[in-house]
């Protein structure tokens, strides 16, 4: 009874801070409550035994990608003043897709009849999930860590210029010689 | 509920020893600093000076909290706590014997990580609340440094999980207590490993030559540059609770924790926590702080290739020596 009144509590937590990410309307804040909602969702994996999916939930996406957020923020957009302003568009659309996924996620729930019987399931160790990973299913494993190599090559080649001497969109290059022209007169006007 | 509490009473006696050595370290830091340069540090305040950190304390306390005008004043106070209270929370699964661990979770090191991990939220918090450039400057610059360290950080962690198959701080120094430490057999990739962490751990607590993120001669004091009074004074705890814990954790991995020869337990641990510390402070008052750019190339160029080997190593050497390890 006190466990699931405390799953009970932690998860209206997670809703509340979800919540907040979304209607937040500086762009910082949003990300930080994103990084909260992220912790509190690691608070109910350990809550549900699975400690290990808890410790690497914090490392990988409250210390990762909500670092990663901070810093897309900061180095995309204007910051004159403190706060960045986020506007909330497709509201309908958002709603609907996020009650959409509710609705799957519970028919799923709903329709699994092993979690009426009332049995614990075997708590899943960091070692039976190596394994698992490592042993039993490395083929998968492997076929996941090319795709994300996959992905890491593609933002190499996003991000690098094609070629060095190609003009870049929306930026205007100005040769050096206009450059050392256009500082002479102020020279020649501070030592006439 | 007996083992809630338990650790709960240990964990209270943890933090108590924590920040009480931490009075002392920093004692401890002046006079060695003042050696160092050939002065003599503190003197006035107690005997030798030992109560000048008390006084510092009651002086910090006593300033006024100005708070910038155009702070986010809810973000802007929560920092200086959030910084504590992570900086304390890794020692939760830290064994300083073998019965006195507040939690000994079977995932002890990832936690220890992730841990490691959140820090980089009240630094970022920190430099973004303030609304002060210099603020701002320095905290990018500690979350750029502390999420790339992180990698190396993790690599040489790897190595001990590897050797003694568990994750499980304790379980670690057991195995070290069966067989060896790690930091001393086998050489490589134990020793390195070792050094790797050591380096990681500095740059993760923003110790010189790694203390770019305040940087005082370029970013006034980095995160802290707004940051008066109590709140100053927390931020300045959670960098030395940070490099405390982090020694304390480098002990238990590569060390052997509590394991000593006559008599093993809280002493040996104590012991050894203590002389990293200390070399953390030799190695502060020693060196010079690296540029930016130098600092991340030592990171990817350097460090985490060699991390990756060691992890490799590791794993050659757990399937070379049958049973053994």
């Amino acid at each position: 009874m006190t466990a699931s009144v405390g799953f009970g509590f932690m998860a209206a937590c997670t809703l509340v801070s979800a919540i907040f990410v979304v209607r937040s309307k500086n762009l910082i804040r949003a990300a930080l409550w994103l990084g909260a909602t992220l912790l509190l969702t690691a608070a109910l994996y350990a809550m549900l035994d699975a400690s290990f999916l808890a410790g690497v939930q914090v490392l990988l996406y409250v210390g990762g990608i909500s670092t990663l957020l901070i810093f897309g923020v900061m180095m995309t957009r204007k910051h004159e003043g403190l706060v960045v302003e986020a506007e909330t568009v497709n509201v309908p659309r958002g709603v609907f897709a996020a009650g959409a996924l509710f609705g799957g996620v519970a028919a799923a729930i709903k329709m699994t009849p092993e979690l009426d019987s009332g049995v614990r399931p075997p708590v899943v160790t960091a070692n039976d999930l190596g394994r698992g990973l490592l042993i039993d299913h490395v083929l998968a494993f492997e076929v996941v860590s090319l795709l994300l190599l996959v992905a890491i090559i593609g933002a190499v080649v996003i991000a690098r210029k094609r070629d060095p001497g190609a003009e870049v969109p929306g930026f205007v290059r100005r040769p050096l010689a206009a450059k050392a022209s256009s500082a002479k007169p102020v020279a020649n006007e501070v030592s006439p | 509920m007996n083992a809630l509490f338990r650790g709960a009473s240990y964990g209270a006696v943890i933090i108590t020893a924590i920040l009480s050595t931490i009075a002392i370290g920093i004692w401890f830091e002046r006079k060695f600093a003042g050696r160092m340069q050939s002065r003599l540090g503190p003197t006035i305040v107690g005997p030798v000076g030992l109560f000048q950190p008390l006084a510092d304390v009651v002086k910090l306390l006593q300033k006024e909290d100005i708070v910038p005008r155009d702070a986010d004043r809810s973000l802007f106070d929560l920092a200086p706590i959030l910084a504590t209270l992570f900086a304390l929370g890794a020692a939760a699964v830290v064994p300083f014997s073998a019965t006195a661990v507040t939690a000994d979770l079977d995932i002890g090191v990832l936690w220890i990580l992730a841990i490691g991990a959140l820090m980089v939220i009240p630094t970022f918090m920190a430099g973004w609340a303030s609304n002060n450039k210099f603020a701002l400057l320095g905290g990018m610059r500690a979350v750029a440094q502390a999420v790339s360290y992180a990698v190396p950080l993790v690599l040489a962690v790897m190595v001990p999980v590897i050797l003694s198959g568990t994750m499980q701080v304790s379980g670690i120094v057991q195995w070290q207590q069966q067989h060896h430490w790690v930091a001393l057999w086998p050489v490589i990739p134990g020793l390195p490993a070792f050094v790797l962490f050591f380096l990681a751990m500095l740059a993760e607590s923003n110790r010189i030559p790694f203390d770019i993120p305040e940087a005082e001669s370029e970013l006034v004091a980095g995160i802290t540059t707004e940051y008066t009074g109590a709140k100053f004074t927390l931020f300045y705890m959670a960098e030395y609770v940070h490099t405390l814990v982090g020694s304390a954790v480098g002990a238990s991995l590569f060390l052997g924790g509590w394991d000593g020869p006559f008599a093993p337990g809280l002493h040996w641990m104590v012991l050894k926590t203590l002389l990293l510390f200390a070399a953390v402070y030799w190695v502060r008052w020693s060196l010079l702080r690296f540029r930016s750019d130098q600092l991340m190339d030592l990171c990817w160029k350097w460090l985490t290739p060699i991390g990756v080997f060691l992890v490799l190593a590791a794993a050659t050497w757990v399937q070379l020596m049958p049973g053994g390890r």
